[in-house]
């Protein structure tokens, strides 16, 4: 069988390429052809705004699913519910919106909102990025579980999940913070929404995307075969906010309905590795070694927070050059002072404005000292989660049972199954077993 | 570690036989969706292939054809086939999104069936783990948290080593200057230096060389067309002007080697004057020395024309202000002020209205103001003093009958002194609060410059009437004034007027002195430099020959002098 469904997933991962060149179709463009019979080609027109009615029915499905995924998760306990409902996430939120707009990266439109006061947010905007953080303080992280399109693809695709070592694990996550620092960043000066712009999956959405986005896609996707969410777990910037939000939760999942038994079944049943197993006091020498790093990780901490906005600070000429604003005038630049021979379209079409070059040279410098100080904030953003983690490895919580970590558990329910008290529940309360799904 | 594994549901035979059945019912599945996706995959690739590297309009046959409609444009029959040929490609291509755009639903279909049917697949044959008879979870969790911490610090390593290596890549945002921060001291970007003052900021100039014997001559580099203009300097290149009856071009030379990097001929503007302008020989057609910002180099003719090029030669933008009514020919150098060129354009006499001062924008050209000058014309280059402080900056122009100061960011006319008379030539100098002009033949002339409207009988600070030239711009250095009139040279107290010194000699000056620290550097028209001690009494330092007439004024950079003769541009420095 493995090997059978390793020829079978190589055939996939080829095909997932392959279509990947496919839906690149979209970009293509050439002019149109010149009549001379009077035919008039048809304006270019701008599509309306969706219709508010629209934004209502979106919010409301959003309100809806969350609502649906916290009493499946929490209440029903039903995997096979939690299956249903993001596969309909999938196809509304993913397909049907294209993956627009979704509280990811309305992080980056709340950002700029708060920043930029000529920039009116949209209340759906507003309501996609709150709603989820609002369940999350309630139910944990049922936005993840069934109601995110993009952890919706990749839940599906998990088909042989490989456990991730710790030592792995650990490091990997910093990058879901060091990603939501730089999209803040980088939407706070209006640069860029990173989020969207490298979002790997809107391509398969909306059927069309460059090219190496969409290969980039495909990549998590294939990793997502063994690898459970890849994406959600080490880089999704609203995950990270997820992630601490889900330590206060009010409720959350639980592995066993009512008590644990301490049958130990459930230990390897996360593909995301979030169950925890027990742990009760640390030896002596453990203790001790333990209280010596926290001491050294207490007096590193100023120091480590200062070189990291130090170095956040050196790296605001590179992150300036995501403006396009400031790519426009350094390409201005070059060719006014003959470091370059031609010119290109955006400069054509900059000096066809009018506008003085000067005023573009006092636009980038201005920017450039916004990522100054916002790249310190970023860098010291960085060092504080670094440091957090650091601190938090070096101190230990007491668990009796196995219980799913509150941070990293998805709330996917695929560990209900692994529970006897649970199947106990199931027989009791259906009449029938439970039937494994996905 | 010990682990037994069982499987979930092979305890009843029954169940065994119908989840085996089910198992190959989904391997079988998956195995018929995953080849179909790979066939449809195969044919979306060959499609998105052909479809994006023939477009329709790079048809071989279509650009052959309307290749032969260029040769042939009343050809009806061509015309209808291209048309036909047109539509069809056009046609095709668009079937083929098409096709492209249903193989991906067909791909998106075959997919999801393959995923479900090998995840059922491996749901029939799931394994459950049991749990570990002997497992101390106390050892694995601090063992994994030791070995976390350990990653994470790596992880923060490999995060600070990237984030040095981009820093000590990554180059900050510069938008000044053209060329390296440290080249920019190397500037002499307008006729007489930056301030227009002939001051050079370097004490390390030659004072010996022989343009016969080749002595410290670093290079020599025959201009292609005749100019008078001075040469002008930014970083490691030298820009400088010539132009004759027709033609009319911009020069670029290496700094080190003296190589001609480019020249630029200006092109025939559409509101120039077919017939070349009335030039005196001595004044010729390139009078005027260029000027550049560090971006662009601006310069002017004779005729009109005036050309913005960037440093590599290529056109910015030029346009042509019409030939002026200047009896000698029109010599007046360029003056950058910010972001803005200003053309002193004076012409004809005072009453006839024609002069003018304009204000362009570098980048554009476009003209940001222009005002009237109640002038003749003149020839002298205007200076600007306080450029530092916007508000305090004045444009000190001279011209029959007026010294006028102006503000050059909006053209307004701060102050003006009735005091000019006959052919302005000389440009004026500042020093200390005085501004000293040269009402040619007769006076010169000192203004305080902290006056407003018509300020004639209330802020000429003192007079002097010995020694006045008509071409040579006076020199100052706060102390004493320097003038040179025809053969002889005159020197003032700068404060207060008094004639400190006078010397004749058997020389003739035409380029206005210049000052390295306490030098004056004096160029006579056959090309000897007079080197004399900048002090209240003459004292020659000595003298050195050229070889080669001159006119121009030299230009000073780090241990460097470039001076323009009649046919060389040469480097000077001392070996």
């Amino acid at each position: 069988m493995m090997r059978l469904s390793h020829i079978l997933l190589c055939v996939l991962c080829t095909t997932l390429l392959l279509y990947a060149s496919g839906a690149a179709f979209g970009a293509e463009r050439f002019p149109p052809p010149q009549f001379e019979s009077g035919h008039e080609l048809p304006l270019t027109i701008t599509p309306p705004p969706r219709s508010p009615t629209y934004e209502l029915i979106d919010m409301a499905v959003l309100l809806g699913a969350l609502s649906l995924a916290s009493w499946l998760a929490l209440k029903k306990r039903s995997r096979r519910g939690i299956f249903y409902l993001t596969i309909f996430s999938l196809v509304y939120f993913g397909f049907w919106r294209k993956g627009c707009v979704c509280p990811i990266g309305a992080i980056q439109n709340v950002t700029l909102a708060l920043f930029d006061s000529g920039y009116v947010i949209p209340v759906s905007v507003i309501f996609f990025f709150a709603l989820p953080l609002v369940f999350t303080l309630f139910f944990g992280r049922t936005f993840c579980a069934a109601v995110c399109p993009l952890g919706a693809i990749q839940d599906l695709v998990l088909i042989h999940p490989l456990q991730l070592p710790r030592w792995l694990e650990y490091p990997l996550g910093l990058l879901g913070y060091v990603y939501l620092g730089a999209a803040v960043l980088f939407a706070a000066t209006g640069s860029a929404f990173i989020i969207c712009q490298y979002d790997p999956f809107v391509g398969f959405f909306r059927l069309s995307g460059s090219l190496e986005i969409l290969i980039m896609g495909v990549c998590f996707l294939l990793i997502g075969l063994f690898i459970g969410r890849p994406y959600c777990r080490f880089f999704c910037p609203y995950g990270a906010i997820l992630r601490i939000l889900s330590w206060f939760s009010k409720w959350r999942v639980t592995t066993t309905p009512d008590e644990c038994i301490q049958c130990r079944l459930c230990e390897n049943a996360c593909p995301f590795g979030a169950i925890q197993a027990p742990y009760t006091a640390p030896a002596p020498s453990n203790y001790r070694t333990g209280r010596i790093k926290l001491l050294v990780l207490t007096i590193l901490f100023p120091f480590v927070i200062i070189a990291f906005g130090w170095a956040g600070t050196q790296l605001a000429p590179t992150f300036s050059r995501m403006n396009s604003r400031v790519r426009l005038a350094e390409r201005i630049h070059l060719e006014e002072t003959g470091r370059v021979e031609d010119t290109i379209d955006e400069s054509d079409a900059f000096r066809a404005t009018g506008q003085p070059i000067g005023e573009l040279y006092d636009e980038a410098i201005l920017i450039g000292k916004q990522f100054t100080r916002g790249s310190m904030f970023f860098g010291v953003f960085v060092g504080l989660v670094a440091m957090l983690k650091l601190t938090a490895l070096t101190t230990r919580r007491t668990r009796i049972n196995f219980e799913p970590d509150r941070s990293r558990c998805f709330a996917c329910g695929r560990c209900f199954d692994y529970c006897p008290r649970e199947r106990a529940r199931g027989e009791l309360t259906c009449g029938s077993k439970p039937h494994p799904t996905g | 570690m010990d682990q037994k594994e069982t499987s979930q549901y092979n305890s009843n035979p029954d169940n065994a036989i119908r989840d085996q059945v089910r198992y190959r019912t989904a391997v079988r599945t998956a195995i018929v969706a995953g080849l179909f996706s790979a066939i449809v995959c195969v044919l979306l690739l060959s499609n998105h292939f052909r479809t994006s590297f023939s477009g329709p309009l790079e048809s071989e046959e279509l650009v052959r054809l309307k290749t032969l409609l260029l040769e042939n444009t009343k050809d009806e029959n061509l015309k209808n086939r291209i048309r036909e040929l047109d539509s069809h490609l056009r046609n095709e291509y668009f079937q083929r999104q098409n096709y492209s755009r249903w193989g991906s639903y067909l791909l998106i279909g075959g997919i999801i069936i393959f995923l479900i049917s090998v995840a059922k697949a491996i749901g029939y044959r799931k394994i459950f783990s049991a749990p570990q008879s002997i497992f101390n979870y106390q050892i694995a969790t601090e063992r994994n948290a030791n070995l976390a911490f350990r990653s994470v610090i790596i992880m923060i390593a490999v995060l600070g080593a990237v984030t040095l290596l981009t820093i000590t890549s990554s180059q900050n945002l510069t938008f000044t200057a053209g060329v390296e921060p440290e080249q920019i001291t190397n500037i002499w970007p307008r006729f007489r230096g930056p301030d227009g003052l002939g001051i050079s900021t370097y004490k390390n100039i030659p004072t010996r060389w022989n343009g016969s014997t080749g002595e410290n001559i670093l290079w020599k580099t025959k201009i292609p067309l005749p100019g008078e203009n001075s040469p002008i300097i930014w970083g490691n290149k030298i820009f400088l002007t010539g132009a004759n009856e027709k033609k009319r071009e911009v020069y670029c030379l290496d700094a080190e080697s003296g190589k001609l990097l480019w020249q630029k001929a200006v092109p025939t503007l559409p509101q120039a004057a077919s017939e070349p302008p009335d030039v005196m020989e001595d004044t010729g057609f390139a009078a005027p020395t260029a000027v550049t910002d560090g971006q662009r180099i601006y310069a002017i003719f004779a005729n009109g024309d005036v050309i913005c090029l960037n440093f590599t030669g290529k056109i910015i933008w030029a346009g042509n202000l019409g030939i002026p009514d200047s009896i000698y020919g029109y010599a007046t150098s360029l003056v950058m002020y910010q972001n803005l060129l200003i053309i002193k354009y004076d012409q004809a006499t005072d009453e006839d209205g024609l002069s003018k001062l304009l204000a362009l924008e570098g980048s554009s050209g476009k003209t940001v103001w222009e005002v009237k000058r109640p002038v003749a014309n003149s020839w002298s280059t205007p200076i600007i003093i306080n450029a530092d402080t916007p508000e305090k900056a004045r444009l000190i122009t001279c011209a029959d009958p007026l010294v006028i100061a102006y503000a050059p960011d909006t053209g307004a006319e701060i102050w003006r002194v009735k005091c000019m008379y006959g052919d302005v030539a000389p440009s004026p100098v500042y020093a200390n609060g005085l501004v000293y002009v040269i009402r040619p033949n007769e006076e010169l002339i000192a203004i305080r410059t902290n006056g407003h409207n018509d300020v004639t009988d209330s802020h000429i600070a003192w007079r002097g009437e010995e020694g006045i030239p008509d071409i040579a711009s006076p020199l100052t250095n706060g102390k004493i004034v320097l003038l040179l009139s025809g053969g002889l040279i005159t020197c003032y107290d700068a404060e207060n007027g008094t004639h400190l010194w006078e010397k004749e000699l058997e020389m003739d000056f035409n380029a206005s002195p210049s000052l390295v620290g306490n030098r004056i550097y004096l160029m006579n028209t056959k090309g000897i430099m007079l080197i004399i001690e900048a002090g209240r009494e003459f004292r020659e330092i000595t003298k050195c020959p050229l070889g080669e007439n001159v006119n121009a004024c030299p230009a000073f950079a780090d241990g460097r002098i470039y001076l323009r003769g009649k046919k060389h541009l040469f480097c000077i420095s001392e070996k």
